[in-house]
């Protein structure tokens, strides 16, 4: 059975359908490239598979273990993040807290992990990344990608069974997209379960395990990558893929 | 100027200090104090959405900036008393620039709780912070941070509005200066020596801020 499973879910903003029964397995080691135009839900999925937004309808199961995402008890909620982690578009970075500080904090407050032992893993995580040397400095000493870097390590920290990714490179200038997806090739490489949304279609092309086509709510295409690059099965998704592989030609 | 009145006025100078450190000073540090306790607790319960308090929370700030300071003491010095309730100078001053205080600075730091970015609380949540957490750690320090320079600028305004604890028969700086004055019959001289022990102290704390501003942002953040 698949590691994680999400079951029919909805989700209104205002009236608005933003999420239109949405259903999607993820296994253990999955690499799953979720692509679509802007506006048609990614975020707002992943969002609601972590409790960020509350979903209208739909379940989640995860190892086995079902979870409403409707309506979910706080001890449900709480139990959900642990085995999850979310790595943003603008990273988030706690801007109080040094670089280590950021990895250590949840594991510390959240978690009650000794400190020494927490300065140790974040320590290792950061060397992940190759942000060892930067433990001490603050988010608004780093650039993106390092921020991004540092991000990842702060995931990675809570010993997560699958990460999910919204744009992790989108707001970051070109030349520093290449450290952020190194650092996530190398994680799928380990076989850690992601979830990522992303425009990157050479990540999605190459390091992808699964690629999820979203348009206007729904799943519209869900196929292995080199399937749906060569030769995708919806009309939508030949427009999305004409229209986006075009603009990366023209730069 | 003739020797009488430089004699008054170096003869008087340590006697206006005095009162200075000893009753300007402690009642405006007790009551900053303790106006930052109320106004933490005020901004937060607005913050948070907290159903009941959010609604004294606002009823406290309506009718503490509705209405003058000077009206306040008198409420508090001359007024209880109807009620049978008497309370010293000292701690009506206190008790009236606390709370008059902490509904000025419950504003700023309610606002600077709101200009914290949402995905930091939303970042403490993915890694398994609670909500009181995270507050905590990650949302007030950011927030009294954004509010340091307001709240100085609170705090300047109180050393200065202490005087008005004259009124209600605190023996602080000003009350003291008006009693020397009548006795020589001096008011503009040393109306303007005391005025200038406020600038004094102002000036102190207005370095301090500055040397508080430059700590906070060299260390990172923003
Ligand atoms: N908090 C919100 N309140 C109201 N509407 C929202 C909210 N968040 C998202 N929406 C709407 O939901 C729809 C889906 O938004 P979402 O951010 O999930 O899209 P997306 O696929 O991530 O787009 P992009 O590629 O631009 O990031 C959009 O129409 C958006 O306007
Ligand atoms: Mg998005």
């Amino acid at each position: 059975m698949a590691m994680l499973q999400i079951r029919n879910l909805r989700k209104c903003f205002d009236g608005l359908e933003v999420l239109k029964s949405v259903s999607l397995e993820v296994e253990k080691g999955d690499v799953v490239a979720i692509l679509g135009p802007s506006g048609s839900g990614k975020t707002t999925f992943l969002r609601c598979i972590n409790f960020l937004e509350t979903a209208d309808e739909g379940e989640l199961i995860f190892d086995g273990e079902v979870f409403p995402l409707h309506g979910a008890t706080r001890k449900d909620i709480g139990a959900l993040r642990k085995k999850t982690a979310f790595v943003f578009q603008n990273y988030n970075l706690f801007r109080n807290k040094t670089a280590l500080q950021n990895v250590t904090e949840g594991l510390i407050i959240g978690r009650k992990m000794p400190k020494d032992q927490a300065n140790a893993l974040g320590m290792r995580m950061l060397q992940k990344v190759g942000m060892a040397d930067r433990a001490d400095s603050y988010p608004n000493q780093l650039s993106g990608g390092q921020q991004q870097r540092v991000a990842i390590a702060r995931a990675l920290a809570t010993d997560p069974e699958i990460i999910l990714f919204d744009e992790p490179t989108s707001a970051l200038d070109p030349e520093l997209t290449g450290e952020v997806l190194a650092v996530m090739r190398a994680l799928a490489q380990e076989g850690m379960t992601m979830l990522v949304v992303t425009h990157e279609m050479n990540f999605a092309k190459n390091v992808s395990s699964k690629v999820v086509f979203m348009e206007g709510g729904v799943v519209v295409e869900e196929s292995d990558p080199t399937a749906f690059f060569q030769n995708p099965k919806q009309e939508r998704a030949r427009a999305f893929l004409k229209t986006i592989l075009g603009e990366e030609r023209k730069e | 100027m003739n020797q009488r009145l430089l004699g008054i006025l170096l003869d008087s100078f340590p006697k206006i200090l005095l009162p200075g450190l000893t009753m300007t000073i402690p009642l405006t540090v007790i009551s900053f104090s303790l106006a930052l306790v109320i106004a933490v607790v005020t901004a937060m319960v607005q913050f948070a959405n907290v159903k009941v308090l959010k609604s004294i929370a606002r009823f406290y700030i309506w009718v503490v900036r509705g209405t003058p300071l000077l009206v306040q003491l008198y409420v508090i010095f001359y007024g209880l008393p109807n009620l049978g309730v008497m309370l010293d100078p000292f701690p009506s001053a206190v008790l009236v620039f606390s709370i008059n205080e902490g509904a000025y600075c419950a504003e700023t730091i309610r606002a600077a709780l709101e200009s914290v970015p949402k995905g930091q609380l939303e970042a403490g949540y993915c890694v398994g912070m609670s909500y009181m957490q995270t507050i905590r750690r990650i949302i007030l320090p950011q927030a009294m941070r954004t509010a340091f320079p307001s709240l100085s600028n609170n705090l300047i305004s109180m050393v200065k509005d202490t005087s008005l604890a004259a009124n209600i028969t605190v023996m602080e700086m000003f009350m003291v200066t008006q009693r020397i004055a009548s006795r020589y019959y001096e008011h503009l001289a040393l109306y303007i020596e005391v005025a200038l022990i406020y600038l004094l102290f102002c000036t102190v704390l207005t370095k301090l801020q500055a040397l508080g501003e430059k700590k906070l942002n060299s260390y990172g953040a923003n």
